[in-house]
């Protein structure tokens, strides 16, 4: 069992997998003002509320205090305990020095709770009766670093209470080592008294002892101390840097105000840098000491233009750009409404929020930002648009040029046109998103109805792109001359501007990505917007990597397949894709988590600090909530190359897979990686497979509720695990045809390090997708829940399909 | 400022493959000891097809 708290709800481990745990800090008389005053008008309510916030910003566990002077500590925690026990899903820590109020709120709550705290203040009375409640109610036990003496100040002291407490509690009194929490206390570093120069250092160490020579117990920290005296921007700068430092050491939990660490990623290295010098009390070869040298560089921060800074020194027009290109939605409503005072909301949205937006996209053009930042900042103009639009005129924005956006016919693919909506409505324009699967009389029908001035179309696969192609007469015959805006993967300059814009009569543009149709847009309403166009000779022509040797050895031996003909295999536990999904592609190709402009160790930083512990979160609700539903249909099947076709023989019938021949040296065809029927006849494998479609309903939703951010991380991971469970059973089918006894693990890496390949139907080597026809006539897919549509299209989306070759000379290639 | 001094190694951010200078790409034709900045404007990743715009320094 591991440590864990738990409320009415749900238990929460104290140990995170990522740690810290969060203990929320601001539902407390001593430390919350705000909650202070509601107390004292008994609005008991309001104080709930401020419980319920935290949780909602992510903490984990909430600490409640009520002692204040003068009032009845009693009747208040206990009647807020009770409250809290009702509404709140974290687990509560119980804040009080008082054995009494412990006693009483131990027995009303309904889980396992914390006690925040017992010391060695007293010499050990009240601790050894806070302890038997603990061991009598189950409950665990934060234990301060303080004795007659006082708190303790260098690492030594720290322990020697801790182990003192420890014996009480662990040997005396009946509990677990992993019922403690043993806070170290700290010191602020920030005061200039020169007896606490080292006063992060001996915390740091105390927790380091702690960890190592008190097995199994916990240790927790009240960060914000470290700080005190500095100013709120330098204290929040320097509180997260001592976070991180103190959880390196191995600190479990912190009590903070969660809303207001910083990702250590998000602070700049020079920033980190001086935090660590004064928190590690390095003296560098200049005379100042590190707290002058600290104060010194946050002063001249604080004037530089852009900087951030939690008083009020902006305008409140420049606080609110500001938290839109950071993606920083604390405090929004509050500061749209003082903003609504002085502008009308349109103004706001034009004034403000749309250069905002702009600015961001210029960022990102220039590579300063990151994608998945910028969808956070349109999560923030999401979220003002929505807060304003109670208070708008319903003419407001009529004048807002409208764009259409439909994935074409036979085609699901949602997330392209999803993005390109984010964009372009979140940069202030109308988007009307009919869809997917659109055919192009609903596309006409609906560019009448909503007198759009764009339309936009999106597809994933070429065959979309042929859809685009064919519809475009029948645009221009509809009369529409709007410009036509085209994207996906699969469409290419070349293709749009010679087979799609000589059949229209209005601009035909290609777009690579929701930014390009951001630009075209903007061209549009400057009327400069012109067709694409293509020249063979300015083009780049890429070249066709792939093995030079045209010999392929026609002796090789044909493995023996387990078994012939297809099977079914819907119980593969997820967990076993987890060694082959590519991280490297997820992060930086999917999620968009590029190292761009940011220097190695600034990068890793980012990948250690939110990239992975996101990832690891995805892992934990896959196996947690079933995220994804691994299946397969895959066989092995006779078959003999005639040509450039694969003949495959299932049931007395035939199916012929024609695969195309490189036209220039050394002409490679997938077809000659198997035997001819004068050469005895081979065995090609084949499969389908596909995660369902549970995964592609939540990360829809996630798009509904405007969480642009994590839409794209859900959508990402589903990808990268639909290739993983590829990966996967490829090399299940190498080991039953005998051919995968040597091989290494590749982490998910495409290194082809294997013997055989599988080609993907639609890949480089094999471009054609109606060989899906075939495949899906014999290995009858559909059992596995996966269908085709009229483009070739596999649904749900997360599925992938191949040809199994087992020769050693096959390899990817390009045709 | 000190760091630039690395291997010169390059990932793909669409399939993860790594160019290594010290290897070259044999499936591109490309020498070893070509360093990322001197591959021809044509090459593309031997793996995936993605061109060097799609590439990160790694180290
Ligand atoms: C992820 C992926 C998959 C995923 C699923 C797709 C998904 N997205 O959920 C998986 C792994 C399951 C998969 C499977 C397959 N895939 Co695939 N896949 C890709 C990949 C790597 C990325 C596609 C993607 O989602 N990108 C992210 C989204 C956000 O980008 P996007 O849709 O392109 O949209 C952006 C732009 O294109 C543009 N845009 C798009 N639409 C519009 C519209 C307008 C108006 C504007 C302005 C802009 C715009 O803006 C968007 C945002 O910036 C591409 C290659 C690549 N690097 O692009 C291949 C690719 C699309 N796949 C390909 C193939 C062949 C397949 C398979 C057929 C392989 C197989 N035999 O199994 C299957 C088919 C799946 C099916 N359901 O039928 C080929 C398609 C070529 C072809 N012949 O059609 C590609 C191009 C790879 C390649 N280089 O060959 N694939």
């Amino acid at each position: 069992m591991k440590p864990s708290a738990s409320s009415l709800y749900q238990a929460v481990e104290l140990q995170q997998e990522i740690p810290p745990l969060l203990i929320g800090e601001r539902a407390n008389s001593n430390g919350s003002k705000r909650f202070r005053e509601l107390l004292l008008e008994d609005d008991y309510q309001s104080c709930l509320k401020i419980a319920l916030d935290q949780e909602a910003k992510g903490a984990h566990v909430i600490d409640l205090c009520t002692a204040y002077a003068g009032r009845d500590e009693l009747k208040d925690l206990t009647t807020l305990v009770r409250m809290c026990a009702q509404s709140l899903k974290a687990p509560l820590m119980i804040d009080s020095t008082t054995p009494e109020c412990i006693e009483a709120c131990l027995k009303i709550y309904p889980g396992r709770a914390v006690i925040n705290s017992v010391n060695l203040e007293d010499g050990g009375v009240n601790i050894r009766r806070v302890c038997k409640a603990a061991k009598r109610y189950g409950a665990a036990v934060v234990a301060l670093a303080i004795d007659e003496k006082g708190m303790a100040m260098t690492a030594d002291e720290k322990f020697g209470i801790a182990k003192a407490i420890h014996d009480i509690a662990v040997d005396e009194c009946g509990l677990r080592p992993s019922d403690l929490l043993f806070d170290c206390l700290t010191f602020t570093v920030g005061s200039g008294d020169e007896s606490l120069r080292e006063a992060a250092i001996e915390t740091i160490n105390g927790i380091r002892r702690i960890k190592k020579e008190l097995p199994g117990c916990m240790t927790v920290l009240g960060v914000s101390n470290i700080s005190f005296g500095l100013t709120p921007r330098a204290r929040r700068v320097l509180n997260s840097v001592f976070l991180h430092e103190a959880v390196s050491a191995g600190l479990d939990a912190a009590i903070v105000d969660a809303a207001k660490i910083l990702p250590l990623a998000r602070i700049p290295e020079e920033d980190r840098e001086v935090c660590l010098d004064l928190l590690f009390n390095r003296d560098t070869a200049q005379e100042k000491n590190p707290l002058m040298r600290f104060i010194d560089y946050f002063t001249d921060k604080a004037e530089s233009s852009d900087d951030e800074s939690e008083e009020s020194a902006h305008t409140p027009e420049e606080q609110l750009f500001k938290q839109l290109v950071d993606g920083d939605k604390e405090g929004l409503e509050d500061l749209l409404s003082i903003l609504r005072e002085r502008l009308k909301p349109l103004a706001i949205i034009n004034q403000v929020l749309v250069p905002a937006m702009r600015h961001v996209g210029e960022l990102f053009g220039k590579g300063e930002i990151l994608l998945p930042f910028v969808l956070q900042s349109a999560e923030v103009m999401k979220e003002s648009v929505t807060a304003l639009e109670p208070f708008m005129e319903r003419t407001d924005g009529a004048s807002a040029t409208k764009v259409l956006l439909a994935t074409v016919q036979g085609d699901v693919h949602d997330i392209g046109k999803n993005l390109v909506d984010i964009i372009l409505s979140n940069n202030g324009y109308k988007v009307f998103n009919i869809g997917i699967k659109v055919t192009a009389e609903t596309v006409i029908e609906k560019a009448r109805e909503h007198d759009v001035d764009v339309i936009g179309l999106s597809g994933l696969l070429v065959k979309s792109a042929i859809v685009m192609q064919e519809s475009m007469p029948q645009y221009r015959e509809a009369g529409l001359d709007v410009p036509i805006l085209l994207g996906g993967a699969a469409l290419t300059p070349k293709f749009v501007a010679e087979s799609c814009v000589p059949d229209y009569t209005g601009p035909v543009v290609y777009c690579g990505d929701a930014f390009a149709g951001l630009k075209a847009v903007r061209e549009h309403e400057d009327s400069t917007l012109v067709s694409t166009v293509y020249s063979e000779r300015s083009a780049v022509q890429t070249m066709k990597p792939g093995v030079k040797d045209t010999a392929i050895d026609r002796t090789h031996p044909v493995p023996s397949a387990p078994f012939v003909g297809r099977r079914y295999v819907e119980d593969i536990d997820p967990e076993q894709l987890f060694p082959y999904v590519n991280i490297e592609a997820l992060f930086r190709g999917r999620w968009g988590y590029r190292r761009g402009k940011m220097g190695a160790a600034e990068y890793r930083e980012l990948i250690t600090t939110t990239v992975q512990p996101l990832y690891e979160r995805l892992l934990h609700r896959t196996l947690e909530e079933g995220l994804i539903q691994p299946k397969v249909a895959y066989g092995y099947f006779p078959c003999h190359a005639e040509d450039t076709t694969v003949r495959v023989e299932v049931d007395g019938v035939r199916y012929d897979f024609a695969f195309p021949r490189q036209a220039e040296p050394p002409y490679l065809c997938i077809a000659d990686y198997f035997k001819t029927e004068q050469e005895g006849g081979d065995i090609a494998g084949f499969f389908v497979v596909t995660i369902g479609d549970r995964i592609g309903r939540e990360t829809a939703q996630l798009y509904e509720q405007n969480a642009y951010h994590d839409y794209l991380m859900l959508h990402g991971f589903s990808v990268e695990m639909t290739d993983a469970l590829a990966e996967y059973w490829h090399a299940v089918m190498r080991q039953e045809l005998g051919i995968g006894a040597e091989e290494l693990p590749t982490q998910g890496l495409i290194s082809q390090s294997y013997q055989g390949s599988r080609y993907g139907f639609g890949y480089p080597a094999c471009p054609d997708l109606d060989v899906h026809q075939p495949l899906f006539a014999f290995l009858r897919p559909e059992a596995i829940g996966v269908s085709l549509t009229e483009n070739m299209q596999m649904v749900p989306e997360q599925t992938t399909s191949a040809i199994v070759a087992h020769h050693p000379q096959a390899k990817y290639f390009a045709v | 400022m000190e760091e630039k001094e690395s291997s010169g190694r390059y990932i793909c951010v669409n399939c993860g493959y790594v160019y290594d200078p010290a290897q070259g790409d044999p499936l591109n034709a490309i020498a070893p000891g070509t360093s990322f900045d001197d591959l021809p404007a044509e090459w593309v990743c031997p793996m995936c097809y993605a061109p060097c715009s799609q590439f990160d320094p790694l180290d």
